[in-house]
């Protein structure tokens, strides 16, 4: 029967079966590999595996010149392009979005670009941002602060039109708030969880732009390490990255509801 | 609160579902690749029974692939794919697949993703450099069938308001790291009397640096790239200076045809080998050939960079072909290649770490895990003309 319950411990034993077929199968598929051409690294083992996540933490360069191992230098790279480009981001969308939705006459000029823009793909425009923000750290910053702005300062302008009742406002005028206070105690507080929620989905776009751009102009960074390391390749690494790339974002999502039942315990999981 | 529960568990049950998805799917993905693989891997086993008997008019054709990329010496392959040389597509046959019985399906890719193919075994044959192959040897022990050509300009460093080396020191010159244009670059110094450790190199495409460098970008004073970005840059501003090209490091860097230790091994697989070596004089010949060249030069040049009949005869001198069979014999089994350059060239990859150790290198004995081989194009030599 469609969601029949089951008891928890099944429910359990099922979860951990499932990730041990699947390690299992993986190491099965390249065990098959290696008897193919004993020199394969296309389908690195747990072994190979290991030995790139112990390379990845080396140090590297050469003893005059010692540089620090290549996961921590990209890492520092990847994250701090990603920390700076969504804080900006999220602020301007943040301040866009709850001003269009409180003022019809901002709300007019803006929304017509604002929907427009935040449809078109930020990957497709990445020859415009090198073309016009240069290729360090303010290209970065641009480019994942722009792209995640239109689509995100759409939805904070959609929450802020659909989730603030009128009723709610006209009782913080009537109880004598001013049009700032009105903002921050009404407006504010009551699309707080959205605003979480929506920066929660964007980190994964986020994360898309920034690895594309990392993997064409840069020095350092997971993105590029990703293309340096499959170009000689070493999937090994690869591999390790990926999985490095999938824990960073189990984090921010795990993170980001927890801050949001922390700051917002009033809210319903999926009432909108 | 019952109703977070459930939507939280629903979604972990989603997940699993993906995950046995994901497992059932590499599962199966490897099974029924293996029946290809081993198809193609030792299509001896597969078809013996009918190639067997070494009557190749009944024999059904082996299949092979060759990834290439664009590029002067590589888009041959293309433009004799055009003139019916060989059907590029798998299942059709040009004149020299049928003359020796081979089924060969081009790939065209972009230069990383054909060393990605060829080092995962997704291709039996790479057009690839004498330096890039190291680091794919890596991976799958490999035979270099013949040269193709030999770069004599066609990578440069291109700079703008730097007119001296110099000038250069202490500035960043970008291009792609661990490839061709930072061991020319480097190569180049060395040979100009500097020590590379004072020109820093860093990473960018170098389709962007050459687009960021048209672009007047004045963070970026100097660029190392290959044709035909050399070619576009220098042109498209006027203070664009080639501070030094390949030119100084003759027959250093080679573009080459090689194909896998285990894809040569097959049954057929030195007809592949002879087939491909056919091809490229068969179509060096019409390049040379009066009536045919600059047909067979606007066939490249559509295949290379869109590049119009004037910029090709350009590009030739600065990426010279080995159009004569006897020239890529000499060049193979010449002192210099093998006892200078390759050893220059393995340095290089150990030291980039494109090889932890450095590759063990072999010139027409087969033993290494890299071997640079004659016997195809010596076959074609040989071979009574008509």
């Amino acid at each position: 029967m469609i969601r029949r319950e089951i008891p928890m411990w099944l429910f359990l034993a099922l979860a951990i079966g499932g990730i041990v077929v699947l390690l299992v199968s993986y190491e099965l598929l390249s065990a098959r590999q290696t008897r193919i051409n004993p020199k394969q690294t296309t389908i690195p083992s747990f072994a190979k595996l290991s030995e790139g996540l112990q390379k990845i933490f080396q140090p590297q360069g050469t003893e005059e010149n010692p540089k620090p191992p290549m996961f921590w230098n990209d890492m520092r790279a990847t994250l701090w392009r990603l920390m700076v480009g969504l804080g900006i981001g999220v602020s301007a969308s943040i301040a866009v979005g709850v001003l269009m939705g409180a003022y019809r006459w901002i709300e007019a000029p803006l929304s017509p670009i604002v929907m427009f823009l935040s449809k078109i793909p930020p990957t497709a425009m990445m020859p415009i941002y090198f073309a016009v923000a240069g290729t360090d750290q303010r290209m970065f910053t641009s480019m994942v602060a722009l792209g995640i702005f239109f689509s995100m300062a759409q939805s904070i302008y959609q929450a802020v039109r659909d989730n603030v009742s009128d009723e709610s406002i006209n009782k913080a005028y009537t109880l004598g708030a001013s049009e700032m206070e009105v903002i921050y105690e009404v407006i504010w507080k009551q699309i707080l969880p959205n605003v979480i929620d929506c920066v929660r989905m964007q980190i994964g776009p986020a994360m898309i732009f920034l690895i594309a751009a990392e993997m064409v102009v840069s020095d350092a960074g997971l993105g590029y390490q990703i293309r340096m390391q499959s170009r000689v390749l070493n999937m090994n690494i690869v591999f390790v990255y990926l999985v490095i790339l999938g824990i960073i974002g189990l984090i921010a999502e795990f993170g980001l509801v927890r801050l949001r039942r922390w700051l917002c315990p009033w809210f319903e999981e999926g009432a909108r | 609160m019952r109703r977070t529960f459930t939507s939280s568990r629903s979604l972990v049950a989603t997940f699993m579902m993906g995950m046995a998805v994901f497992g059932i799917a590499t599962l199966g993905c490897g099974d029924s690749k293996s029946p290809a693989k081993s198809g193609t891997a030792n299509s001896g086993t597969a078809n013996s029974g009918t190639t067997g008997g070494g009557s190749t008019a009944t024999a059904p054709p082996a299949k092979f692939t060759l990834a290439w990329s664009e590029y002067p010496s590589w888009s041959i392959f293309g433009v004799a794919d055009e003139v019916g040389l060989i059907d590029g597509k798998a299942g059709a046959m040009g004149s020299i697949e049928k003359k020796y019985n081979i089924d060969i399906e081009l790939l065209l890719a972009s230069y990383d993703q054909c060393i990605t193919l060829y080092g995962n075994s997704q291709a039996d044959a790479v057009c690839i450099t004498n330096i890039d192959i190291l680091g794919a040897a890596g991976s799958r022990n490999s035979v270099a069938i013949m040269p193709t050509s030999t770069s004599a300009g066609a990578d440069a460093c291109i700079t703008a308001g730097i007119k001296s080396i110099d000038e250069l020191a202490g500035k960043p010159t970008r291009g792609l790291e661990k490839s061709v244009s930072q061991y020319c670059f480097e190569r180049c110094l060395e040979k100009l009397g500097k020590n590379p450790a004072d020109f820093p190199f860093s990473q960018m495409d170098p389709e962007q640096a050459a687009q960021a460098f048209q672009g007047k970008d004045e963070k970026i004073p100097s660029i190392m790239v290959w044709n035909p970005f050399v070619m576009q840059s220098v042109r498209s501003r006027n203070d664009a200076h080639v501070l030094f090209s390949s030119d100084l490091i003759p027959e250093e860097i080679i573009d080459m045809v090689v194909v896998g230790k285990d894809s040569l091994g097959k049954k057929s697989g030195s007809d592949f080998a002879k087939a491909v070596v056919e091809t490229f004089y068969a179509m060096n010949q019409r390049m040379n050939d009066e009536k045919t060249r600059d047909a067979t030069l606007v066939g490249i040049g559509a295949r290379f960079a869109k590049l119009e009949l004037e910029d090709m005869k350009t590009v030739v001198t600065q990426t010279r072909f080995y159009s004569d069979p006897k020239d890529a014999v000499r060049l193979f089994t010449e002192e210099k290649f093998q006892k200078e350059t390759m050893p220059l060239v393995s340095k290089f990859c150990v030291k980039y770490g494109l090889t932890q150790a450095p590759v063990e290198l072999s010139f027409g004995t087969g033993k290494g895990v890299m071997d640079f081989d004659t016997t195809f194009v010596k076959e074609y030599l040989e071979q009574p003309k008509k």
